[in-house]
């Protein structure tokens, strides 16, 4: 159980402070004091879920990756029984990082220093020269493996925590995982990536992307308003030259969990392919007319076979299209107008990997369903790297912003300034609307971006 | 040659290297030195028109993989930029044509030195392969950090009247995690 606990800063500043309930304002030093990092470390990288990345990037056994879970560095390794383990990447005897490449394949992870071997699983093997006892006469065998985080696997996606008696990932998820699943539990076969993620580094605090990823979708309209300018977007008819305020109405969810999507109206993208009026058309029909992002046509039955009505209501009317998972993951899964007057889906997540009270690590990877035809994943694999991640024409300018919050919200005056969630929806759901959830429909407003600090506030203000 | 011999579709076989001051390789490194300043000073639509219609623009992720795996440390499937005339003609719209290219509006002040040059003839008399070493510096705002991005181009160049057309061009990074914010500019 959660409880409060007082927490002060080294400046006398009590850290419930810093998250301004009533006025739904949160200081900006959140956004660049180390001590809040180091406890952020603990308290929100140590107890939440972590994406780590996809089932298909560690097909067979003794496959690797290197990845992070906050500042910690993790193998993650499939073993020989087929369960994938995600192991802390230090050696138990003298501290060295035991993997030093990206990825690989291998059934021992030996460290380099003085040569203790680990299997994928995180057992220890032995250290040279076993009739000497290296390892020690203090501790078992049994006792050297290296530490093993609790794992999961959503629709193939990698998940691991350091809390290995807290909430299940489907706790994590709560009401929001209705949703998720149109996303993640849609298909058969479910998801691949389509190679390697994309890494990059940006000087910024991760929760200046984090909170964004928390279905900001006011900043499309002047960030991203190159979309309406030049370009497929502004010649869809949409929304008219240069304005992408039609884009902004549709339906946001928000979690307790800080998880938050935006469920944006499709009705003006069915209407233009098919010449009709979407409240004419039944769910099939409008599946037909645009398939979710990355389906075809062929794979429309498993959708019939996997989801509720209710969800295939959504998906066909209103479908998450970005949003994000607490802490520091964003999922894209868009329909991108192409020029020929037809519509791409493209499918990404991203990591933003906490490197410092300035620093983020960006991770980027481009999916696609499994059954999808190679042709359709080479185009949605070039359109995304051309749209999202380093070269990615929309997110180039995202990953220009944050570091100047950053910067600001190191000044003496700048990290007493406040972020403001003050645009509040008073809407509630739409009528009939069959999804769970804190659902509110209308224009895009602060509402899931509130609930991801107040999250952060949880955690960062509970001793367990 | 290196990398770009493996990746190139319907690229030409690789022949003899051209001599360090032989007329063809003064002219080309003539026109990489041209194409930096066009870069460098932000005058994208004379870049533009430099690009051949078939061009190919790549720039693969890197991993760190042991020695015995080198070949794996160059990943063409997700890439940095995977390009084609056309998108890369989109860009340098959204750079030229909007006003709200954030990523660099203002923009960068950025350096490429080109140096290394290798020139290679192909089966083909009109087209050249061309090594060349990229170490571009990168300045944003008042930051006082500055972004070096360094790798090796890999070209393919086509002799056009005096000039020559950018056919294909893949760049070998050397950062597997980039330390720059975004590839808002072209390499």
């Amino acid at each position: 159980m959660l409880t409060k606990a007082s927490y002060t800063l080294a400046d006398g500043t009590p850290l419930s402070d810093l998250v301004r309930v009533p006025t739904r304002e949160v200081q900006m030093r959140a956004l660049s004091d180390p001590e809040i990092y180091q406890l952020e470390m603990d308290r929100v990288f140590g107890k939440t879920w972590l994406l780590l990345g996809h089932e298909s990037e560690v097909p067979n056994s003794g496959d690797f990756v290197v990845r992070d879970m906050g500042s910690d560095s993790v193998i993650v390794a499939r073993a020989k029984d087929g369960n994938i383990h995600v192991s802390l990447n230090v050696c138990p005897h003298r501290g060295m990082r035991i993997s030093t490449v990206d990825a690989g394949n291998t059934q021992i992870h030996k460290c380099i220093y003085h040569g203790w071997a680990f299997k994928p699983s995180g057992e220890f093997i032995g250290a040279p020269v076993e009739k000497e006892c290296m390892h020690g006469k203090m501790m078992p065998k049994e006792d050297l493996g290296l530490p093993q985080a609790r794992v999961t696997l959503y629709g193939g996606i990698i998940f691991a925590t350091w809390d290995l008696e807290g909430p299940s990932f489907e706790e994590f998820l709560g009401d929001a995982k209705w949703y998720f699943d149109t996303l993640f539990e849609r298909s058969d076969k479910g998801l691949e990536v389509l190679g390697p993620p994309q890494r990059f580094i940006v000087r910024a605090n991760w929760k200046a992307a984090g909170e964004q990823s928390a279905a900001d979708g006011y900043h499309t309209l002047t960030l991203h308003r190159w979309l309406g300018e030049v370009g497929n977007y502004s010649k869809s008819g949409e929304g008219g030259s240069a304005d992408l305020s039609p884009e902004m109405y549709g339906v946001e969810v928000s979690s307790p969990h800080g998880h938050a999507l935006r469920c944006i109206d499709l009705g003006r993208k069915i209407r233009k392919l098919t010449g009709l009026d979407p409240a004419e058309l039944t769910v099939d029909q409008k599946l037909e007319a645009l398939p979710p992002p990355g389906m075809t046509h062929e794979m429309l039955p498993q959708l019939r076979k996997r989801l509720s009505e209710e969800q295939l209501e959504v998906m066909v009317s209103m479908p998450p299209q970005v949003g994000g998972i607490f802490p520091n993951v964003l999922f894209a899964f868009v329909y991108i107008p192409q020029a020929d007057g037809s519509v791409l889906g493209l499918t990404l997540l991203h990591a933003y990997v906490p490197k410092g009270p300035d620093q983020l690590e960006f991770v980027n990877w481009v999916l696609a369903e499994k059954d999808a035809p190679q042709e359709l994943k080479d185009k949605m694999l070039m359109q995304s790297i051309q749209l999202f991640g380093t070269s990615g024409m929309v997110e180039q300018d995202d990953s220009d912003t944050w570091p100047h919050m950053t910067l600001a919200a190191k000044g003496a005056r700048g990290r007493r300034s406040t972020l403001k969630y003050q645009a509040v929806y008073e809407t509630g759901a739409p009528a009939g609307w069959p999804g769970p959830g804190i659902v509110n429909e209308g224009f895009t407003k602060d509402d899931t971006q509130w609930h991801w600090w107040l999250y952060w506030n949880e955690l960062m203000n509970a001793k367990a | 040659m290196s990398a770009a011999q493996q990746v190139a579709e319907n690229a030409p076989v690789i022949g003899n290297p051209i001599p360090v001051g032989a007329e063809v390789y003064n002219r080309i490194v003539g026109f990489l030195y041209q194409e930096a300043t066009l870069l460098d000073t932000i005058r994208l639509k004379e870049w533009g028109a430099t690009l051949a219609p078939d061009l190919v623009y790549t720039v693969p992720l890197r991993q760190t993989r042991p020695m015995s795996q080198q070949a794996q440390s160059v990943i063409r499937t997700v890439q940095h930029y995977h390009d084609n005339y056309r998108s890369i003609m989109g860009r340098i719209m959204r750079l030229t044509e909007t006003r709200s290219a954030w990523a660099e509006d203002p923009p960068s002040r950025t350096r490429r030195m080109v140096s290394n040059v290798q020139v290679f003839a192909t089966d083909r008399p009109d087209e050249f392969a061309v090594v060349s070493y990229l170490l571009l510096t990168r300045s944003r705002f008042d930051f006082p950090d500055m972004d070096l991005i360094s790798g090796e181009r890999n070209d393919l160049l086509r002799v056009d009247g005096e000039g020559f057309k950018l056919v294909r061009r893949e760049v070998i990074l050397d950062q597997a995690v980039l330390g720059t914010p975004n590839l808002a500019i072209f390499l």
